[in-house]
């Protein structure tokens, strides 16, 4: 690998970079291949998506670009909806074809991790429209309560994404019983709306006909 | 019956899947709602979940996502209308699918063995995913298809039917199928 190689991580949540678990996670891959002597770059989707400017300024860094970390979170099975927009966007002006590459992290708010497997299959499909060679992709589940664990299962998959090869899948057990997920997390509802004097209304229906 | 049809289309590429579609929820006496996504304003999902522990069940957002989101609750069919894009849906339908996360509850229950969230409303609506390609690509139909199903058990909803359509088929067919499918 030389200085030349350029990775450019994209940020497809909404929450941006320096806020986000996508941010992070992707984060761990891209300064893995930092220190094997790639160039690195980060871009936040949806900022991208709010001016024209920033857009073309984000395609064009795309085009420099030899290996793209998609990281987001699931939103409904699939990408939160700037991403997709962004995503048309480069299949239109042909961004990379036949030379970028492309490596994506995809985590949701489930025990499950294999309930990104549709996204996951929504991503490869843009890469082959693309264009773009498919490295492979990861579906995290709970990503958020194993920190050490994700970031340790991740940043080895930076040598094949840096040579340009299939990437393996991690070897990661689940964060913790799914039983016991659903109970933390539904008093982790009740606590937050008791923050915002909510917690009488979490169940409201405000749009009962 | 009320039945509301998103349509995420940009242009007319949807067109005539919706003539259809209008014939076919009128003969199965539906009352058909057309919502032309494009033409309204409604921002992105924040992922801030205001909208479970802040504002009960409504998205912190004042724009006609809330609308959507409250015509969505109400109806009895929900069809999404929409060229197929990545094997997904096109971004003007996704806005809509991301800011529909105040109609489900914050609390999480088992489901077919694995995590979702529990209902929010007594009644949810059966859902129709008819999606648009330009020419036939089974793994697109598949992933297409995938995804309305995993929608249905994520918005809970009682049953789920979908098709991908080409130039070349036979669209009132499609649609009366898709119809029947979740009568």
């Amino acid at each position: 690998m030389t200085a030349e190689k350029r990775a450019l991580l994209l940020v497809g949540s909404p929450r941006g970079i320096g806020h986000s678990t996508s941010d992070r996670l992707g984060s761990i891959v891209l300064d893995a291949l930092k220190s094997r002597d790639v160039d690195t770059e980060k871009l936040h989707v949806h900022a991208a998506m709010d001016s024209p400017t920033a857009l073309e300024s984000a395609l064009a860094a795309i085009g420099a670009a030899d290996t793209v970390i998609l990281s987001l979170p699931l939103y409904v099975d699939s990408f939160p909806a700037p991403v997709i927009a962004f995503l048309e966007r480069i299949v239109q002006q042909r961004i990379g074809a036949g030379r970028a590459r492309v490596f994506v992290i995809i985590q949701c708010g489930f025990p499950e991790k294999e309930q990104n497997a549709t996204a996951l299959a929504i991503a490869e499909r843009f890469a082959a429209e693309a264009g773009w060679s498919w490295l492979g992709g990861v579906g995290l589940g709970a990503a958020e309560w194993q920190h050490k664990d994700v970031a340790l299962a991740l940043a080895p998959l930076a040598e094949a994404i840096a040579n340009g090869t299939a990437v393996p899948q991690p070897v990661l057990r689940r964060a913790m019983p799914a039983w016991l997920y659903r109970f933390g997390g539904n008093v982790m509802w009740r606590l937050a709306a008791r923050k915002h004097h909510a917690t009488r209304s979490l169940r409201a229906r405000p749009y009962d006909s | 019956m009320d039945a509301l049809v998103l349509d995420g289309s940009r242009g007319a590429e949807c067109r005539d899947a919706l003539a259809a579609l209008h014939r076919a929820l009128a003969e199965a006496g539906y009352t058909t709602e057309v919502i032309p996504l494009r033409e309204r304003t409604i921002a992105p999902c924040r992922g801030c979940f205001g909208c479970w522990v802040k504002t009960a069940g409504e998205c912190v957002i004042d724009d006609e996502g809330r609308q959507v989101a409250r015509a969505i609750a109400r109806c009895d069919l929900l069809v999404y209308l929409t060229p197929v894009t990545f094997g997904g849906v096109s971004f003007e339908l996704k806005k809509v699918l991301d800011r529909m996360i105040p109609n489900i509850s914050p609390f999480f229950a088992r489901v077919r063995g694995e995590t979702h969230h529990q209902r929010r409303y007594r009644k949810t609506p059966r859902v129709i995913g008819l999606g648009i390609l330009s020419q036939p690509d089974r793994e697109a139909e598949r992933v297409f298809k995938t995804l309305v199903e995993r929608n249905g058990l994520n918005l809970r909803t009682p049953c789920t039917a979908a098709a991908v359509v080409t130039p070349e088929s036979d669209l009132g067919a499609t649609a009366s199928a898709l119809v029947k499918a979740v009568a």
